[in-house]
């Protein structure tokens, strides 16, 4: 039983900065952007949620130091991409690298550490006990008592979906992606739904991002994304951008996740168990590809 | 029925740097409640004049008066919260989206929340699908309903945001012979409602068919402006070509030679194991053109792919000239057929590609002068010497060879591909459509290359939707229904009536008579 809560419990917080960073992918990913920016934008936002934590004691301002930092990510591709028009993949790659660059000079300048920096004085987020839930035995040991930020990545899938499907906000979105010609045609500037999608984009990265610093951990290490950011990318075009699709490819992500953890244990090298979610990540690519030769 | 003056242009000029002059002093008036028809030949500046007024383009001098008043709208938009819509050649919908959803997309009743009052918006537009009787269902995917129907969508999602000017340019360019009756039904009713309806075209009889007035463009200049009731066919074609044009048959009566192409029991399907061709028989002789007609959809283009060799066939022969390419490679087929696709910028030639490249395709494999290097190089200097042969003797106006494909106007472009096939001195020509989106002029200038490969004892192929093209140059019309080839009629004893009874799915009474 014990194995159980644990697993699930791995399994949510892996799932959770993937979830996160997929749902804000899905945004541009409608809006018909290649936006591959969510790595570097998760990164800094991870940096900038340690920053605002220890600097100014508050993990709510910290979240928000997240949100900003990645919001600039967002500001730059916005100018290049958007404005200039410059190619999405080659702004995305930048964006990345610089991500990675700039942490990492960062953390040296400011906090005079190399690899990663934790300190007593990081707040982190609090974990949440749920009303009424939490007093049913096995029920609430399963789905009370985690990281705050986990339940607003649920919140925020649900409200995506919402947002996508049923409001003119949505409409205008998709229609961005679908047909752009066609948007600005209807009186609708396609671009100005783009800066939109990358902004709530944006947010949703620094949320992920805080959650990597300041939630299950409290340090910032360099490239503490890991891949995260790529993976998300991988399950948006996986599930066409469906935010419940989202959500189920995350946890299976979580799940591959956690299981590396376990298995780190035994007697499997770490580093074969560290493949895990890429190895996943190729296997459900390949049966995604059988399925829809299936179809076709 | 004319209402007075609704639009005024005046002395409206447009100069494309550096110098191309797209309208000279343009002066037309449009009137409340009419059709009248913007015609001209490709690049007269029609289209250039509407979109000036709409606020696609910059003017350089000139006035636009609208209900009596001064305007200038700089956006589209401004046009239309003004009143006035245009309905562009490219349809710009969302396939993806409901027929409901592209109607109000930009323009949508919403409840709390900024969630889109679907209920509301699917009533408003089948409210304007009855007011205006267009026949469609509201919740359709755009993706799956025919080009028709998307036009009819633009239309109303124009009307939807009341407007009472129509715009059209060119809206029977991308619809099928049996589409556009009901279209031109529709127009009429809208008109017949008050709204006002300008109509782009640059084919003579639908102008003919369906306007009240009538402006000629030439050149960036307007000819003149008359009642549709007034003019012939003939008065217009010379006010746009500045000529005389002649839509009789000139072909003269000659002698057919042997059989140079011979298809026999050509049988295909599709992925999904539909027959799309079965049991054709197809022969063409020197020195004869023969045309194949039917309703789009019937097998025309699978045939065309079939000789070409680009789709597999399940069973069948073909032959030209006496040697067996049923199995055949592209290239060994292309020594023998010149081929002229329906798709000019898909099939015909690479619109990104430079004149130079376009106009050697084939030829860079199959003639020795192009190649340096044992093949692995192209001689650069030939090349352009061949692309100036074409150029002559085709008459294609063209800037410099390495200008890219699509900067030259669809006429040229046609007559390039054109002068590449048929240098390529083959024995038997295809042409599948080769005159469709062509000015009357460049059209006249088709069937007359086609007449002189017949007299040069070529044997000719061509696909046609449209009749008149037929019966001007061809020598027998074979009718596909179906994937079949349901009749095989000499033009000169058959008529247009005949050949659109077998067209439609009429079967064979007159089939033994005619032996084919």
């Amino acid at each position: 039983m014990n194995v159980l809560f644990g697993l699930v419990s791995a399994m949510l917080v892996g799932a959770t900065p993937i979830l996160l960073a997929a749902i804000g992918g899905t945004f541009t990913f409608y809006a018909g952007i290649f936006n591959i920016a969510m790595e570097g934008m998760m990164l800094v936002g991870a940096f900038c949620a340690v920053l605002g934590s220890f600097f100014l004691h508050s993990w709510v301002l910290g979240i928000l130091c997240a949100i900003g930092g990645a919001l600039i990510m967002a500001g730059i591709f916005v100018v290049f991409a958007v404005r200039l028009h410059t190619d999405e993949f080659l702004t995305g790659i930048a964006l990345n690298l610089f991500a990675v660059g700039l942490t990492t000079f960062l953390l040296r300048d400011i906090f005079h550490v190399k690899g990663a920096f934790t300190d007593a004085g990081i707040r982190a987020i609090p974990a949440v006990r749920l009303p009424l839930i939490d007093g049913i035995r096995v029920l609430g040991r399963l789905l009370s008592g985690y990281n705050l930020i986990i339940y607003v990545a649920v919140l925020v899938t649900a409200l995506s979906a919402f947002i996508i499907f049923r409001t003119r906000f949505g409409l205008r979105l998709r229609g961005a992606g679908y047909n752009a010609a066609c948007l600005n045609s209807s009186g609708v500037q396609a671009s100005t739904i783009r800066v939109w999608s990358l902004i709530v984009c944006a947010v949703c990265c620094g949320l992920a991002g805080a959650y990597l610093s300041l939630g299950s951990v409290r340090l910032f290490s360099e490239n503490m994304s890991a891949g995260r950011g790529w993976i998300s990318l991988a399950a948006v075009i996986l599930v066409s951008g469906n935010p419940w699709g989202i959500g189920v490819i995350s946890l299976l992500f979580g799940f591959f996740d956690g299981l590396t953890v376990f298995l780190q244990g035994g007697r499997i090298p770490t580093q074969f168990t560290a493949m895990i979610p890429y190895i996943a990540t190729l296997v459900s690519l390949y049966l995604y590809s059988v399925r829809k030769r299936r179809r076709a | 029925m004319a209402g007075g003056v609704l639009i005024d242009l005046q002395h409206i000029t447009k100069v494309f740097p550096p110098d191309t002059v797209a309208l000279a002093d343009v002066s037309v008036s449009f009137e409340a409640g009419e059709i009248h028809a913007l015609v001209g030949e490709n690049g007269a500046g029609k289209s250039t004049l509407m979109k000036v007024f709409y606020g696609l383009e910059r003017r350089d001098a000139g006035t636009i008066f609208f209900r009596g008043a001064k305007v200038e709208f700089r956006t589209p938009r401004e046009a239309i919260s003004a009143g006035i819509g245009m309905v562009h050649q490219e349809i710009l919908l969302i396939p993806e989206y409901t027929v409901w959803q592209n109607i109000v997309l930009g323009a949508e009743p919403v409840r709390a929340f900024g969630t889109v009052d679907a209920h509301k918006a699917r009533e408003a537009v089948r409210q304007k699908i009855e007011e205006f009787q267009f026949n469609l269902d509201p919740d359709a995917l755009v993706g799956d309903i025919s080009v028709a129907a998307r036009q009819k969508v633009e239309i109303l999602k124009l009307l939807y945001r009341n407007v009472s000017v129509l715009i059209l340019d060119e809206p029977t360019a991308v619809l099928t012979p049996q589409e556009i009756p009901q279209l031109f039904a529709e127009l009429a009713r809208l008109r017949d409602k008050g709204h006002t309806i300008i109509f782009i075209s640059h084919r003579l009889d639908e102008v003919l068919t369906l306007s009240d007035r009538v402006t000629v463009m030439r050149r960036g200049k307007v000819v003149g402006t008359s009642a549709a009731s007034e003019l012939t066919k003939e008065d217009l074609a010379r006010q746009m070509v500045g000529r005389e044009v002649l839509f009789t048959s000139r072909r003269q009566p000659q002698e057919p030679g042997e059989i140079i192409f011979h298809a026999r029991r050509l049988n295909c399907s599709d992925i999904e194991h539909r027959i799309r061709l079965h049991d054709v028989t197809v022969d063409v002789r020197a020195g004869e053109i023969v045309g194949v007609a039917g309703v789009e959809g019937n097998g025309q283009f699978e045939l065309v792919n079939a000789i070409m060799g680009l789709a597999p066939m399940t069973s069948g022969t073909l032959e030209v000239k006496g040697k067996d390419i049923t199995h055949a490679d592209i290239l060994t087929r292309r020594m023998l057929i010149a081929f002229v696709p329906q798709d000019r910028g898909k099939m015909g030639a690479s619109v990104t590609a430079s004149i130079l490249e376009d106009a050697i395709m084939t030829h860079h494999i199959l003639d020795p002068r192009f190649r340096t290097w044992r093949g692995l190089g192209l001689d650069y200097r030939h090349a352009a010497e061949f692309v100036d042969q074409i150029r002559d003797q085709f008459t294609v106006s063209m800037g410099h060879s390495s200008d890219p494909f699509s900067s030259l106007s669809g006429g040229n472009q046609q007559k390039v591909i054109l002068g590449r096939e048929l240098l390529l001195e083959t024995p038997f020509v295809l042409m599948d459509q080769p005159t469709r989106g062509l000015d009357v002029g460049s059209i006249e200038y088709v069937h007359q290359l086609l007449l002189d490969l017949r007299s040069r004892k070529r044997a000719v192929l061509l696909v046609s939707a449209d009749l008149d093209e037929l019966f001007i140059v061809a020598d027998r019309i074979v009718v596909m229904c179906q994937g079949e080839v349901v009749a095989d009629l000499a033009t000169d004893t058959t008529s247009r009536e005949e050949v659109g009874y077998y067209m439609l799915g009429g079967k064979e009474a007159a089939h033994a008579e005619t032996g084919s």
